[in-house]
C-alpha cells in the first residue's frame, strides 16, 4: 500500500479514515508518553517533600504515588501508597487515582476511592501528577466534611485528638501489622 | 693345488716385510720385487686365505696407534696453546699426525687390490663360492675406509676428546676466520690506497704489520685442512670447531653492524657478507682453494651446499632477534627507521619467530610505555607510529592487534586520552593527527564493519595468520585509518565528539576574535569522518559565532529605532544554551556601569530579535582596559573578575578582600588568587593581611611593565568532564530515589532498566552502564544514603 511509504505526520486527503485514526492514536499515544515523561521528570527534579510518584515497572500508565502527611496535621509521620492510573486521552482526562495503604479519612471510601473535585468534574490539562499529589496531600489535613465518603471520620474531625488517635490506631493494625 | 707349509711362511715373510716397513720406518726398507710380493699374495689368495692379510695389517695399525701415535697426538692438546703460537702448533702436531699416518696410505691401496683379486671370479672357482665374495666384496668398504674409521676412533673417540683439544681447535679456527677475513680486506684496502697508517698491528694475526703472520697461517690453515682431509678427519676434528665459530662469527658481525642504526636496510649486505666470507671461509675448510684435488669432490660440494642454506637461516634468524630486540626504538623511530621493518618483515617470512617477536613488543611496551611515568601525548605518539609501523611489518594487521591490546585498554584507563587525541587532531603543529584527518576517510568503528570479503580479488585470497583472532574479520584489521583506531579505543564517537565539542567552545571562548575560518575548516574534515549529524552542535556553535558578530555589527551602527548607547562599547558572544556544553557555573557582580551598558545592549537586542532576550555569564569574557594612574597607563586584557576588581579601586583605594567578595559575589579563595594576578601587575598590593591598596604611583622600575603575562591560568570555561558526568549521577540519583520512595525495593539490574527506560533520553544525558551505576550506588550505601541487603536496594527509613 502507498501509504506505508507516507509520512503518517503529513495529512493526507485520499487517506481512509481507519488509517486517518490509527496514525492519530498512536501519534497521541506519543505524545502522552512525553507528556509524562516530562511530568516524571519534573517531580524528580523538584525535590518537593512529602509527595513522590514513579512509573510501576516498564509502562508508563501506572505509576505508584508516595504521600507522607503534612506536618502539623494529624496525619504527620504517616506514610500513603497511590496507584495513578492513566488514561490514553491524559491529560484531556483526569487519571484515575486511588489509595493502596488503607486509610481512615472522610473522603476516602473503603477501597480507597477518592472524592476530590479536581480528580472529576474540575480536572483540567493544565493539572499534572505533582498537582494531584499536592492536592491530596492538602486534603488529607483539610477534608471536605460536606460531602463525606467515610461518614464517621467526618463525625469524629470536630474531636482532633481522638480522631488522632483512632487514626493512628487504625494505621497501626491496618498498615503496619501488613508489613 | 697344495703349498708346503715352507712355502706358506716364506710367503708370509715376504708380505709382513712388505707391508710393515712402515712401521719400523727404517731408512732403507729391504726392497722386495713387486712380482715376490705378487705371488707370495697369490699363494695366499689361492688357498682361499687372502682376506688374512688385510685383518692382519689393520690389526697392527691398531696397536700402533693405540701404543704411540694416538697417546702422543692427545698429548698435545693437554694443556692451552696460546694464541699467537696456535698456528705453529697445529701445523706441528698436525704434519707429524699425518707422517705417523700417511705411511700406512700406500698400503692401503695396495690391500684394496689384494681384495679385488679375491673377489675377481676364478673359472676354477665354483659358481657358488663365486656368488658369495661377489656379495662379500659388494658390502665390504674399502680398506682405506675402514683405516679411517679407526683414525677416528683412536686419536678422537666421541664424547672423550679432551675439551683443552676442542678449545685449542678452535683457537685456531677462529684465528684463521679472521686472518682470512682481514687478508680479504687488505686487499680492498690497498686498492683503495687508503691505508690506514697509525694502524700498527694488523687486525688478523695481531701482529705488528710489518711482521705479519698472515699469509703463514694462511698457508697453515690450508696444508692443515689438506692433511686433515687426506686422513679423513677433518669433520670430526674440525666440524664442531668450524660451526661454533662460524656462529658467533654471524652474532657478533650483525650485533656489531646493525646496532642503533635503522635508517638503512642490512639484508642484502648480511647476504652478501655471508656469501663471500663466511660460505668462502667454510668452502676453504672443507674444500681447499680452487684448484686443489679434492675442490671439486661432489660430497663435499653438497654438503657446503646444505650446510650454506642453514647458515642463512642462522643468520637470518640473529637478525630477526637483534631487531626483535630493538623493536621498540624501531617503531618509536618510524617512519625513518621503515628499511628496518621492511628487512624484519623478510625476515619473520623466513623464520619462525613471530611468537616471540609479539611477546617480547608487549613486555617492551609495558615497561616502557604504559606506566604513570609517561605523558598521554607520548604514549599517544608511540602508539600512532606503532599502527604504522605494525602495518608495514604485518599487513594483515594481527600483530598490531595483539600487540597493541594492552596500549588500548591503558590509554582507555587514562582521563585526557581523548582530549589529547581531539586537541592533536586539530592542532596545526603536530603534523601526524592533523595530517591524517586532512586525508578524511570515513570513520570505520569495528563493529561497522561487514564480514563480506571482496569476491572479486578471491585468487589473491590469503588466509589469516595462525594467531589471528577468528571472531573479527580479516578486513576490520586491514583497515589503516589511524583515526578510526584512535576512536576506537574507546569505541564510540559520541565521547569524542563531545570532547571536541568543549575544546571548540573552549577556543572560541578563549579568542572572542570572531573569526572562525579555520574552526569551520576542521569542522568540516571531522564531518566527513563523524558523520554530520554528530557533529550538527558544533555547527551551531560556529553559527553564532558569525550570527554574534553580524549582531554586533548592527548593534553598534546605531541605526536601531529606539537605540540605547552605552558607556562602554559591549560586543557580545550569543550563544545557543542548548547547543554548547555546559558552563562552569560562577558567580560574578559586576559593577554598576558595566551592567548599565549590558542592560543597554540587552534593549537593543530586543528591539533586533523580537521575542528573545540575552541571559549574561558574566564570568566569562574578555575585558579590554585602560588604567590611568598618577604616573603611568597601563593596557591590559584581562577576564571580567580581574577586571571587576580594580574596577571597584576606581572609587575607593583600599579594599579588604571580605568587603570584595560581598560587593562582587565571589569566595575569597578566589578573589585572593585572582588578586594576586594585579599584585604581580604591580597595581595592588597587600598593605596589611586581607586588605589592598592601590598603587597609585610606580617606585620606579615598574613602568615599563605594560605588556602583560597572559601565562595566567587558562582555566577551561566548561564544566569538566567529571563534573558533567557527576551532575549526570546526581539527576540519575533523583530517579532512583523517586524508584525507592514509590517502589520500596528493587535489585541492580531493575534500577538500571528503569533509568533506560525513563532517565536516559535526553542529548545530554549519557548512558549509564550497569557497572558504573553498581559503584554508584555502592557508594551511596556507604555514603548510608542507601540500605543494601538481600540482593535489593532500599531507601533508609527517616529518622531510623
Amino acid at each position: 500500500m502507498a501509504s506505508q511509504n507516507r509520512d503518517p505526520a503529513m495529512p493526507d486527503v485520499r487517506a481512509k479514515p481507519a488509517t486517518t485514526i490509527s496514525n492519530l492514536n498512536s501519534k497521541e499515544s506519543h505524545s502522552v508518553t512525553k507528556r509524562l515523561q516530562q511530568e516524571l521528570m519534573a517531580l524528580m527534579m523538584c525535590g518537593d517533600k512529602g509527595i513522590s510518584a514513579f512509573p510501576d515497572g516498564d509502562n508508563l500508565f501506572k505509576w505508584v504515588g508516595t504521600i507522607h502527611g503534612a506536618q502539623s496535621t494529624v496525619y504527620e509521620g504517616l506514610t500513603y501508597k497511590l496507584s495513578l492510573e492513566f488514561p490514553c486521552a491524559y491529560p484531556y482526562q483526569a487519571p484515575v487515582v486511588k489509595f493502596q495503604t488503607p486509610c481512615f479519612h472522610p473522603n476516602v471510601d473503603q477501597s480507597g476511592n477518592i472524592c476530590l473535585d479536581i480528580l472529576k468534574e474540575k480536572w483540567a490539562a493544565s493539572y499534572d501528577v505533582r498537582s494531584i499529589l499536592l492536592s491530596i496531600q492538602s486534603l488529607l489535613g483539610e477534608p471536605n466534611n460536606e460531602s463525606p465518603l467515610n461518614v464517621q471520620a467526618a463525625d469524629m474531625w470536630i474531636d482532633q485528638t481522638a480522631y488522632r488517635k483512632i487514626l493512628h490506631e487504625k494505621y497501626e493494625t491496618e498498615v503496619k501489622s501488613r508489613n | 693345488m697344495a703349498a708346503s707349509s715352507e712355502e706358506f711362511g716364506a710367503a708370509w715373510k715376504i708380505i709382513e716385510t712388505s707391508f710393515s716397513s712402515s712401521k719400523k720406518l727404517d731408512p732403507a726398507p729391504p726392497v722386495i720385487s713387486p712380482l715376490g710380493l705378487q705371488s707370495a699374495v697369490e699363494l695366499l689368495i689361492n688357498h682361499g686365505i687372502g682376506h688374512i692379510i688385510e685383518e692382519w695389517f689393520l690389526e697392527v695399525m691398531n696397536a700402533d696407534l693405540q701404543q704411540r701415535i694416538a697417546p702422543n697426538f692427545l698429548a698435545y692438546f693437554s694443556s692451552s696453546v696460546p694464541e699467537d703460537e696456535i698456528g705453529n702448533f697445529m701445523s706441528k702436531v698436525i704434519a707429524e699426525l699425518y707422517d705417523n699416518l700417511s705411511a700406512y696410505i700406500p698400503k692401503l691401496g695396495q690391500l684394496d687390490e689384494i681384495s679385488m683379486c679375491i673377489s675377481l671370479p676364478t673359472p676354477s672357482s665354483m659358481d657358488g663360492l663365486n656368488t658369495v665374495l661377489y656379495n662379500e666384496k659388494k658390502s665390504r668398504q674399502p680398506a682405506m675406509e675402514r683405516a679411517q674409521s679407526i683414525f677416528k676412533a683412536m686419536l678422537l673417540p666421541q664424547y672423550q676428546i679432551p675439551e683443552s683439544l676442542y678449545a685449542n681447535v678452535q683457537k685456531f679456527y677462529s684465528l684463521t676466520m679472521r686472518v682470512h677475513h682481514t687478508t680479504d680486506e687488505a686487499d680492498i684496502k690497498a686498492n683503495n690506497e687508503d691505508r690506514d697508517d697509525e694502524c700498527i698491528r694488523c687486525t688478523g694475526c695481531c701482529c705488528d704489520t710489518d711482521n705479519c703472520q698472515c699469509q703463514t697461517l694462511l698457508h697453515i690453515f690450508h696444508q692443515v685442512n689438506q692433511q686433515l682431509y687426506e686422513l679423513g678427519l677433518l669433520e670430526r676434528f674440525a666440524g664442531e670447531a668450524v660451526t661454533s665459530v662460524i656462529h658467533e662469527k654471524i652474532q657478533d658481525y650483525v650485533q656489531h653492524t646493525c646496532k642503533g642504526n635503522f635508517e638503512s636496510s642490512y639484508l642484502s649486505c648480511l647476504e652478501t657478507w655471508l656469501e663471500t666470507k663466511v660460505v668462502g671461509w667454510l668452502s676453504e675448510v672443507y674444500r681447499g682453494s680452487e684448484g686443489c684435488e679434492r675442490y671439486n669432490d661432489p660430497n663435499t660440494a653438497t654438503s657446503v651446499e646444505a650446510y650454506k642454506s642453514r647458515l642463512y637461516y642462522l643468520l637470518y634468524e640473529t637478525y630477526t632477534v637483534v631487531r626483535i630486540d630493538q623493536l621498540f626504538n624501531i617503531i618509536i623511530e618510524y617512519p625513518e627507521s621503515e628499511p628496518a621493518i621492511v628487512d624484519l618483515r623478510c625476515c619473520l617470512e623466513k623464520t619462525n619467530l613471530r611468537s616471540q617477536l609479539v611477546t617480547s613488543l608487549k613486555t617492551a611496551l609495558e615497561t616502557r610505555l604504559l606506566h604513570p611515568g609517561v605523558n598521554t601525548a607520548d604514549i599517544l605518539t608511540a602508539y600512532i607510529s606503532g599502527i604504522r609501523a605494525l602495518r608495514v611489518l604485518d599487513p594483515t594487521g594481527v600483530i598490531l592487534e595483539l600487540v597493541c591490546e594492552p596500549v588500548r585498554k591503558y590509554l582507555r584507563t587514562r582521563d585526557d586520552t581523548v582530549r589529547c587525541i581531539v586537541s592533536s587532531l586539530t592542532d596545526d603543529s603536530s603534523s601526524d593527527l592533523a595530517d591524517e584527518l586532512v586525508r578524511g576517510e570515513p570513520l570505520l568503528l569495528d563493529d561497522s564493519c561487514q564480514g563480506e570479503e571482496d569476491m572479486a580479488n578471491w585468487e589473491t585470497w590469503y588466509p589469516d595468520p595462525v594467531d589471528a583472532d577468528p571472531t573479527k574479520t580479516s578486513k576490520s584489521r586491514r583497515s589503516s585509518d589511524i583515526i578510526s583506531m584512535l576512536v576506537n579505543i574507546y569505541g564510540s564517537k559520541e565521547l569524542f565528539v563531545n570532547e571536541y565539542r568543549t575544546l571548540l567552545a573552549d577556543r572560541i571562548l578563549s579568542q572572542f576574535n570572531y573569526d572562525t575560518e579555520k574552526e569551520i575548516r576542521y569542522l568540516e574534515l571531522l564531518k566527513l569522518r563523524f558523520g554530520e549529524a554528530q557533529l550538527h552542535y558544533c555547527e551551531v556553535m560556529l553559527k553564532d559565532v558569525a550570527d554574534s558578530k553580524r549582531i554586533n555589527s548592527l548593534i553598534h551602527n546605531g541605526e536601531l529605532q529606539g537605540h540605547q548607547s552605552m558607556d562602554i562599547p559591549v560586543n557580545a558572544m550569543i550563544l545557543s544554551a542548548q547547543f554548547w556544553p555546559t558552563f562552569r557555573e560562577d558567580k560574578l557582580e559586576l559593577p554598576a556601569g558595566i551592567k548599565s551598558s549590558l542592560d543597554a545592549y540587552t534593549k537593543n537586542f530586543e528591539t533586533l530579535k523580537g521575542n528573545r532576550t540575552l541571559c549574561w555569564k558574566p564570568h566569562l569574557g574578555l575585558v579590554s582596559l585602560e588604567i590611568e594612574l598618577k604616573d603611568r597607563k597601563v593596557h591590559i586584557s584581562c577576564s571580567p573578575v580581574h577586571a571587576t576588581i580594580i574596577m571597584h579601586f576606581q572609587e575607593k583605594s583600599k579594599w579588604t578582600v571580605d568587603e570584595l567578595s560581598v560587593i562582587m559575589h565571589v569566595p575569597v579563595s578566589v578573589l585572593r588568587h585572582k588578586m594576586a594576578f594585579w599584585q604581580s601587575q604591580g597595581l595592588l598590593k597587600e598593605e596589611s593581611a586581607d586588605t589592598f591598596i592601590l598603587i597609585e604611583e610606580g617606585k620606579g622600575g615598574r613602568h615599563d611593565i605594560h605588556m602583560i603575562d597572559i601565562e595566567e591560568e587558562t582555566e577551561s570555561a566548561m564544566a569538566s568532564s567529571h563534573d558533567q558526568r557527576e551532575e549526570e549521577l546526581q539527576v540519575f540519583w533523583s530517579y532512583i530515589v523517586g524508584m525507592l520512595t514509590n517502589l520500596e525495593t528493587l535489585p541492580l539490574e531493575k534500577i538500571h532498566t528503569m533509568l533506560k527506560v525513563f532517565a536516559m533520553q535526553g542529548p545530554s544525558t549519557g548512558e549509564c552502564s550497569i557497572q558504573e551505576l553498581k559503584h554508584f550506588l555502592d557508594r551511596k550505601v556507604k555514603e548510608q544514603h542507601l540500605i543494601y541487603a538481600g540482593g535489593v536496594y532500599r531507601l533508609p527509613k527517616p529518622g531510623s
